[in-house]
């Protein structure tokens, strides 16, 4: 069995790569149609017509677009995404500096997301039939009103200015400086054996990761409500019924895992969308990740920093996608090969 | 064939059409919701009509006025005033238009390039098929918060390109579901009986598939139009969709944020409007999913 | 009454379930009396919304969500059934009472191995000890004859076939040694050959371990091979309870009677089919009968009927009828006189298959170039001529399907051709549409799905004319003189499939075929979801229409005994090939092939007298059924 599951990772990163550079090619093309000249944005105002063309000349910008596309590929192949045209340095260097930042983040964010998401399916379930449903049901709907960034704002005003509870600006206090080991500043925290900067850290993390979860994990527990009442119809139930098996044990042993299944898959859609949430949510906290960067990027239309950051994007989702993928064939013995 | 063979008819039934409107204005989330939606359109059709004051107009004099309830607070100005002076109901109700803009035109563009594709792939399957769900992989494969942005920075700011973007990201929501219940349905025998009564391949799609998912496209619409309003604030947030002339509740929400500490109204109101809005849309959608989906129905009864 | 025998294992007395109905509440289950004794079998025979399953689900407490019990008393060993705990309940089910579903193959967790199945089961049965429990479940598999039971433990449900599910089920209903087992249509979802060795194992089991069934199944004549008794039951009554062979050879109540003469027999002579009208009354229905329930569709009620419900009557020792003096007085439904005969001679050469092959290539949905081929249909010919019934018979998986849309040609054939009124007409669709439209038209399977819901009845049925010119009105008159032609009343034209009932549906979409009065008639599996008494109404309509229309049929059904009422040839298929066929009555008689002889051995007789042992007939020389394709 296990042979067949190695089998069907490499199948589908062989057809995920194709859609990979595809996006690529998106995302070059679309930042080309540009109607603004992003070289004259960055010389300073009284620069010369023959300063802009020579910065033009060097930045490449004045061959034809198929190109600079295979110029900036083989360069990707080499290791280098070009240099940053406000910060002159690598974009690599800049993505590796605030990548650990976002990617810390949404995997709390997406440990929130989970547990309030099963939970609250779980229990919405248990309510099904009684007072209290049509109250969630309403409730639910309007916590998924609420997109990330206004929870940001919602959580920065009513926890960090009303009631003073909590920071909401930087991964750490001013002040408190952790030794840079990996990057994730929680295992950072660990390593160098600093408890104190771990609860100041994970401080800082609680009202992003927070916000960041509340928009996704409403859907979870819908999903995850409906699946399990569908699932309680289905003639396996009632047999293991009849078989004398109390409920818990129906619910758990039974229901539980095929109702999973497709809430499974939504998650890792939601998940994807968690990484497009982190862009606003990182400038709402000013929160140094690489959505932070990709919203600057846009301001001052630093093509390298963008096209390099949507690439990461775009590698992100590919992994969660892969990811889940991987775990739903773990679980789901239908879509197993058998030999 | 004897008379006792014969089938006897029951009392005269209702109209299909009828019942169904019937049910739809039944339901507390579609009268919930419409109403929200409805005051929201009215607001931006009235806008002039109903907002006290030009919402441009600045007076230096009266900066971070909160609302007219408490101890600072003037009249002329219900809702306070911004970090500029200007009235912060007026630019509320003027907002609604640029809200309700995006939100209609934007979904009803992702709406029909979703469901044409969809409509399309599901029912000739094959080569076609192929190419499309490729094609919303390829989409999919960025989160739409940042392809939007890329074609913001690609196609330049305004209201327009704001329009467009989302619609060029959005397409692949309508696209996937509807593409799952074509699917459903082309499996269905009277879709082969169209084919077989003479219906030429589009005839089929119109008469037999399409009324088929008319109830799930409605109800995506009006959740489309929320995530649209949502999309346009995220964008005017960041300062990429319209002109500074014109009030839109991101911008507002951006403005007031570097007064936060010493107006929390300022934020507070916008942010409200924005929810109130999405909430009606999106009660609206579920109440119209709940009304029409024969299956969801069912169980409601038991 | 002194029907109670005080050895009895499971006893109902006087049981009166509700259910809402609107406002008000309905009785589905009615005085309902039963007593079954240890080691023997009862079977309850019914059509669909007789209220069969609902004995099942009262023992097994799962009644219906607004089902309950008004009064009556329920008891199993001795202990109250209905009042029981739910813990004590939980306690005897599993163990002493053991259930077989209808649905095999949904009835096993997907996403859980045989083997953790019978885990857990074993474990709630007290056996401790991995190993024991393993040792168990491999001899409980090997006990119901699957083949190499260790592996098996590891195997899930998509990866077995229903009836290997099946046997998976009984192995673990068995596995406690139950006193009563409850099977609920345990072989209606399996093919004909199934059928026959699943019944054999459940007998075999049953007597060596002495076990009470309560066999619920519609096929009386299945059930008079079986059972020791059997009670019939309409609309949540019994209204016939006797010993199975006098049940099936001499029955007292009009509608046993009626059950018997609207099933089409495989082997007694051919009568034409007498059908009830109409069809059982519904939830709704029942609240505004009173009196007998079966008096809206009885051939002999009058006013008496309606009064009050009859009472049941012993008319023999051990014989209940539920009926009035004068019912019993009655001559009793007579069976069909008319010796049925089948169609005309004959005309032209109308349709031509002609070694028809279609080979289905399956790709891959991500890496499109790996292929795997399935041959569906392979080298079928036949000629069919006006007026002519030819029937195809196949279990599911034998292509019958697919050949009946290669005929249509709403699939293009791989090889061969297809001849219609002369011209061939093999190829895509699109290329020959308009000869085909007015030639050949399909009654589709299931009248769920090939009724728009939609589209109101009138404009279902005069579909063919929509791209035409013709105004509303002339559609709407040839819409009613379809209807009238098929038995509907012309009223139900303005109507919407949904307020329609099966039967009701099965002829509007009989109707839509004729629209064009098309010369060839395809029939795909169009009884099979109905009810007996509904069929017959279907199958005489069919035979009627052959007379005033002279349209030819290709009849393609699982069910022999259907395919020998109608048709005068018959093509028997296996795997996509024609392995007999001839004139119909040839065939039956004296069937060649050992598939046509596996088949015809697994049909339970028409005369009671004929023994039927399951044992022989699943003994064929047909392999045992493949696990399920992927």
């Amino acid at each position: 069995m296990n042979g067949g599951i190695f089998g069907v990772i490499a199948k589908r990163i062989i057809v995920a790569l194709p859609i990979v550079l595809l996006a690529s090619i998106l995302v070059f093309v679309v930042l080309r149609l540009l109607p603004a000249d992003p070289v004259a944005m960055s010389v300073p105002p009284n620069a010369t017509r023959d300063e802009v063309e020579a910065l033009r000349r060097a930045l490449g910008l004045h061959l034809p677009i198929h190109e600079q596309y295979w110029i900036w590929l083989t360069k990707i192949a080499t290791g280098t995404l070009g240099n940053s045209i406000t910060y002159a340095q690598p974009v690599f260097r800049l993505i590796g500096q605030s990548l650990p930042a976002t990617i810390e983040l949404v995997v709390v964010a997406a440990v929130f997301a989970t547990v309030i998401g099963l939970a609250g399916g779980l229990v919405m379930h248990r309510l099904q039939g009684r007072a209290g449903e049509q109250a969630a049901d309403v409730a639910s709907t309007l916590i998924m009103s609420v997109p990330e960034f206004l929870w940001a704002i919602f959580f920065i005003l009513l926890f960090g200015v009303a009631l003073n509870w909590l920071p909401f600006s930087g991964r750490l206090d001013p002040g408190v400086s952790v030794p840079h080991t990996t990057g994730f500043l929680l295992l950072d925290c660990l390593i160098a054996g600093r408890p104190g900067a771990f609860v100041n850290a994970l401080e800082h993390m609680l009202l992003p990761a927070l916000a960041l979860a509340f928009g996704t994990a409403p859907l979870l527990m819908r999903v995850l409500r409906s699946s399990l009442m569908e699932v309680a119809q289905e003639d396996y139930v009632t047999m293991a019924r009849l078989r004398g098996l109390n409920e818990r044990q129906i619910l758990l042993r039974h229901s539980f895992k095929n109702a999973f299944l497709p809430t499974l898959t939504l998650m890792g859609v939601q998940f994807s969308f968690l990484f497009g949430g982190t862009l606003l949510v990182e400038v709402i906290y000013g929160y140094p990740g690489i959505g932070n960067m990709m919203v600057e990027a846009v301001r001052n239309t630093d093509l390298p920093i963008i096209q390099g950051v949507a690439l990461v994007y775009a590698f992100a989702v590919l992994v969660i996608n892969l990811a889940v993928d991987v775990l739903v064939l773990l679980l789901n013995p239908k879509l197993r090969v058998r030999r | 064939m004897t008379a006792a063979e014969k089938e006897v008819p029951a009392p005269r039934p209702m109209n299909e059409g009828r019942a169904r409107i019937r049910r739809l204005l039944r339901s507390g989330r579609v009268l919930v919701g419409g109403g929200i939606v409805l005051v929201i359109v009215i607001c931006a059709l009235f806008a002039p009509l109903l907002a006290p004051q030009d919402p441009n107009n600045q007076d230096l004099l009266a900066q971070l006025l909160p609302p007219a309830w408490s101890a600072d607070g003037v009249p002329e100005h219900p809702l306070g005033t911004d970090n500029l002076g200007r009235d912060t109901l007026s630019r509320l109700i003027y907002s609604t238009r640029v809200a309700v803009l995006v939100a209609v035109t934007a979904s009803l563009g992702a709406m029909l390039l979703g469901t044409t594709l969809a409509l399309v792939a599901g029912y000739f399957g094959g080569l076609i098929d192929w190419l499309v769900s490729r094609a919303v992989e390829l989409w999919l494969s960025f989160p739409p918060v940042v392809l939007s942005l890329i074609l913001i920075v690609g196609f330049g700011v305004g209201l327009g390109n704001v329009i467009l973007a989302i619609i060029l990201v959005d397409w692949t929501r309508f696209c996937r579901v509807v593409r799952s219940e074509v699917l459903v349905v082309r499996r269905q025998d009277y879709v082969d009986a169209a084919r077989l009564a003479g219906f030429s391949h589009f005839r089929t799609l119109w008469s037999e598939v399409l009324p088929a998912v008319g109830p799930l496209v409605l109800t995506l619409l009006s959740l489309e139009m929320g995530i649209a309003v949502i999309v346009e604030a995220i964008l005017s947030f960041v300062g990429m969709s319209v002109e500074s002339t014109v009030p839109a509740w991101g911008v507002m929400i951006a403005d007031a944020r570097k007064d936060m500490f010493q107006s929390i109204w300022g934020m507070a109101l916008p942010i409200m409007a924005i929810i109130i809005t999405v909430l009606g849309f999106n009660l609206l959608g579920d109440g119209l999913r709940r009304a029409l989906d024969p299956k969801l129905r069912q169980r409601e009864i038991q | 009454m002194t029907r109670h025998d005080m050895t009895a294992l499971l006893e109902a007395k006087g049981i009166v379930v509700e259910a809402p109905a609107g406002s008000a509440r309905v009785a589905v289950l009615r005085d309902l009396d039963l007593a079954l004794k240890p080691a023997s079998v009862l079977g309850l025979v019914g059509e669909s919304g007789a209220g069969k399953s609902m004995v099942g689900r009262l023992i097994g407490g799962i009644l219906p969500a607004g089902f309950t019990v008004a009064s009556g008393s329920l008891t199993f060993a001795g202990r109250d059934l209905l009042g029981i705990a739910t813990a004590e309940r939980q306690a005897l089910l599993g163990r002493d009472i053991g259930f077989i579903p209808q649905q095999p193959m949904t009835s096993l967790n997907p996403v859980r191995s045989v083997g953790s199945l019978f885990d857990e089961h074993l474990a709630k049965l007290g056996v401790a000890g991995r190993a024991e429990r393993r040792a168990q479940a491999v001899a409980a598999l090997a006990s119901v004859q699957l083949p190499d039971p260790a592996s098996l433990l590891g195997r899930y449900a998509h990866e077995l076939s229903g009836g290997m599910c099946q046997r998976v089920l009984i192995a673990m209903a068995f596995a406690s040694r139950p006193k009563l087992l409850v099977a609920d249509e345990p072989t209606t979802a399996l093919d004909v050959i199934t059928q026959a060795r699943i019944m054999a194992l459940l007998a075999d089991l049953c007597r060596k371990l002495g076990t009470a069934v309560l066999f619920v199944t519609h096929d009386l004549r299945l059930a008079a091979q079986v059972c020791d008794e059997i009670a019939v039951m309409y609309a949540g009554e019994v209204v016939e309870q006797a010993p199975a062979r006098t049940l099936l050879s001499a029955p007292r109540h009009p509608y046993t009677q009626a059950l018997r003469n609207c099933s089409p027999s495989l082997d007694g002579a051919l009568l034409r089919l007498v059908s009830l009208p109409e069809h059982m009354p519904g939830l709704r229905a029942l609240a505004d009968i009173g009196g007998c329930r079966f008096a809206p569709r009885c051939p002999i009620s009058d006013e008496s009927c309606v009064a009050a419900p009859p009472p049941l009557v012993e008319t023999s020792p051990g014989h209940w009828v539920r009926a009035a003096g004068k019912c019993l007085a009655a001559a009793g439904l007579a069976r069909g006189e008319a010796p049925h005969g089948k169609g005309g001679d004959g005309g032209g050469l109308i349709l031509e298959a002609d070694k028809l092959s279609k080979t289905f290539v399956l790709r891959d949905p991500l890496l499109w170039w790996k292929k795997r081929r399935v041959d569906a249909v392979k080298n079928i010919s036949f000629r069919l001529r006006a007026g002519e019934f030819l029937g195809i018979v196949g279990q599911s998986g034998s292509g019958k399907s697919t050949l009946a849309r290669l005929l249509l040609g709403l699939e293009v054939a791989s090889a061969g051709r297809i001849v219609l009124d002369g011209s061939d007409v093999t190829g895509r669709f699109s290329a020959h549409a308009a000869r085909r439209v007015e030639a050949i038209q399909m009654i589709f399977q299931d009248p769920q799905s090939a009724l728009n819901p939609r589209r109101r009845v009138a404009s279902i049925v005069t579909q063919p004319m929509e791209a035409g010119t013709s105004p509303w009105n002339a559609r709407l008159e040839r819409a009613k003189t379809l209807l009238a032609e098929t038995g509907l009343a012309p009223e139900l034209a303005e109507r919407y499939p949904s307020q329609l009932s099966g039967g009701q549906r099965q002829r509007v979409n009989i109707a839509r075929s004729l629209c064009n009065t098309p010369r060839v008639l395809v029939a795909d599996e169009i009884v099979s979801g109905l009810d007996v008494s509904i069929q017959a109404q279907i199958l005489n309509l069919l035979a009627d229409l052959r007379r005033q229309h002279d349209v030819a049929l290709v009849l393609i059904s699982h069910d022999l005994s259907v395919v020998r009422y109608l048709c005068d040839r018959v093509i028997v298929m296996y795997r996509g090939e024609a392995v007999e066929e001839g004139d119909t009555d040839t065939v039956f008689r004296s069937p060649r092939h050992w598939y046509t002889k596996a088949l015809m051995a697994a049909v339970p007789p028409d005369d009671v007298h004929h023994v039927w042992d399951p044992h022989t007939a699943s003994s064929a020389s047909a392999p045992l059924e493949p696990a399920a394709e992927t």
